[in-house]
């Protein structure tokens, strides 16, 4: 956006005194240099006045009642306050449907799978990371005194 | 001829420093790895291990020639023995006179890949086992906790000291030589299960297979990961039967150049993984539950038609357990937690 957009585009707020402090001081001192501006604004100061010299007229009685026959808007019945007690039991059904959601969620197996970190291993685990072990052994640069340490810790814990 | 005798003074002083000059930190890695292939030794060491959170220490004679080598452990009172003969890892078992076999992996670990992954660097010098060593320190090329720091014999490059970090950076190994003899005669049957000796070898040869007649041979389609952690190679898939009841599954070995990763998988059968009574039978640890809620079972309390993950810290290693759609899949490796959970996930 060019500096002139911005302005043209704060003229119509400009032009009804609806700017103040820093905007309006920006835009006065665009005006000042800018004669695009400043027809701008005085085409809208024209549209303002041409729309305050329109006098009203009432719509005569019983159009909006048609119009509304027309389009099949029911009438609006006249809004009533909702009472205290219904507020409070709507409240409450949504903090349970919040509470009883939470509490599904997980059952119901939604969202992603559950991770639990084992203190032991069982048969699976524990063959899986001993099968590992002599890859450790095999590996560049492996200690090989420390795994063999482990594979005999292992082995009694078998 | 004054030109010609100071050309040559300058080639000699070249070629005189190019001797004596260090290698690069990584061709004295390297150099201590051929050294264990090729030096006979004696020594006694002292060596550490962090096992399912607890640390474990020992003594250890050191007998090594040629590639073979032998542990005598002693620790709280108790002694046993292990052998690498090339083939086998032989765990020798005084009390009851056994010797249980496993099966030695080979692995081909392109050594480029460690050094892509990896930065190696000098870490000083010192004095280990009264011999003056050269200190070398390998970290993570991308960042992160030291690795390895290995204190190298400046006349053999053999290893007198290693210590190994977790991927949190937490001491998980060490191993230090308090003596060590260079060129010792060794008797052959060092490496060898004593004669009497009750032996008792592994079900099966290992044998490297693809993806494909690993399938075959575990009557299921077995998929291979679509997310590998960074700097992560596939080095081989092979087959593997473990615990009691030789429960056959698959196992996909990954490396980054240092680091091993095995990925584990078998076929998913009935309700298996159904959140609170899952594995049926095969037991299941104690455990925590991520999420908070708690309860006794390794898999806590959790509806049928739940899937669970279980992971398990030993320190130098994770374990995660994940039960996908068709397959168990299992990966241990030492790495974060996160990126375990997406390699397993990425099976399915």
């Amino acid at each position: 956006m060019t500096d002139r957009d911005h302005i043209v585009d704060r003229l119509p707020d400009y032009a009804v005194g609806a700017l103040r402090g820093r905007a309006k001081v920006r835009v006065e001192s665009h005006l000042a240099e800018c004669a695009a501006c400043r027809r701008e604004l005085a085409a809208l100061a024209r549209t303002g006045e041409l729309l305050n010299s329109l006098a009203l007229e009432e719509a005569p009685s019983g159009t909006w009642e048609a119009v509304r026959e027309k389009i099949g808007e029911p009438r609006r019945a006249a809004p009533r306050r909702p009472r205290l007690a219904w507020g409070l039991a709507m409240g409450v059904v949504a903090l349970l449907m919040v509470a009883v959601g939470i509490f599904l969620q997980r059952p119901l197996g939604l969202g992603e799978p559950r991770l639990v970190v084992a203190v032991e291993a069982d048969e699976e685990m524990q063959a899986t990371i001993q099968g590992h072990l002599p890859t450790m052994w095999a590996a560049p640069l492996a200690d090989e005194a420390a795994v063999g340490l482990r594979l005999a810790a292992l082995e009694n814990n078998e | 001829m004054k030109p010609c005798i100071a050309i040559f003074s300058l080639l000699l002083i070249f070629f005189a420093g190019a001797g004596l000059a260090d290698s690069t930190p990584w061709q004295a890695v390297w150099d201590s790895e051929t050294a264990t292939e090729e030096i006979t030794m004696t020594g006694r060491a002292t060596t550490m291990t962090v096992n399912d959170g607890r640390s474990l220490s020992a003594t250890a004679a050191v007998t090594a020639a040629r590639g073979k080598v032998r542990f005598d452990y002693q620790a709280d009172g108790r002694r046993w023995s292990l052998i690498d003969d090339g083939t086998h890892l032989i765990q020798l078992r005084p009390h009851r006179k056994t010797a249980l076999l496993l099966e030695r992996p080979t692995l081909a670990v392109d050594r480029t890949l460690a050094e892509r992954n990896y930065v190696a660097r000098e870490g000083g010098e010192a004095v280990i086992a009264g011999r003056p060593a050269r200190v070398i320190e390998i970290a993570p090329r991308e960042g992160g906790p030291l690795l390895f720091r290995l204190w190298l014999d400046r006349k053999t490059h053999f290893a007198l000291k290693r210590e190994r970090h977790n991927i949190e950076g937490r001491l998980t190994s060490g191993t230090e030589y308090t003596e060590v003899q260079f060129g010792p005669t060794v008797a052959p049957d060092v490496f060898a299960v004593p004669e009497g000796w009750a032996a008792r070898q592994p079900a099966d040869r290992e044998a490297k297979l693809s993806l494909g007649q690993l399938s075959a041979r575990l009557g299921f389609a077995l998929r291979s990961p679509q997310y590998l952690p960074p700097g992560y190679v596939l080095l081989g898939g092979y087959e593997q039967g473990w615990g009691r009841h030789r429960l056959r599954m698959a196992e996909l070995r990954y490396t980054d150049g240092l680091r091993m990763l095995s990925l584990f998988q078998r076929e998913r059968t009935g309700e298996e993984g159904a959140g609170g009574r899952g594995g049926r039978g095969r037991g299941h640890g104690r455990g925590r539950d991520e999420g908070g809620r708690g309860g006794g079972g390794g898999f806590g309390f959790g509806p049928p038609g739940r899937e669970d993950m279980t992971l398990i810290d030993r320190g130098t290693e994770k374990a995660l357990r994940y039960f996908g759609r068709n397959a168990v899949v299992v990966v241990v490796g030492d790495l974060a937690a996160e990126e375990l959970v997406r390699m397993a996930k990425s099976v399915d």
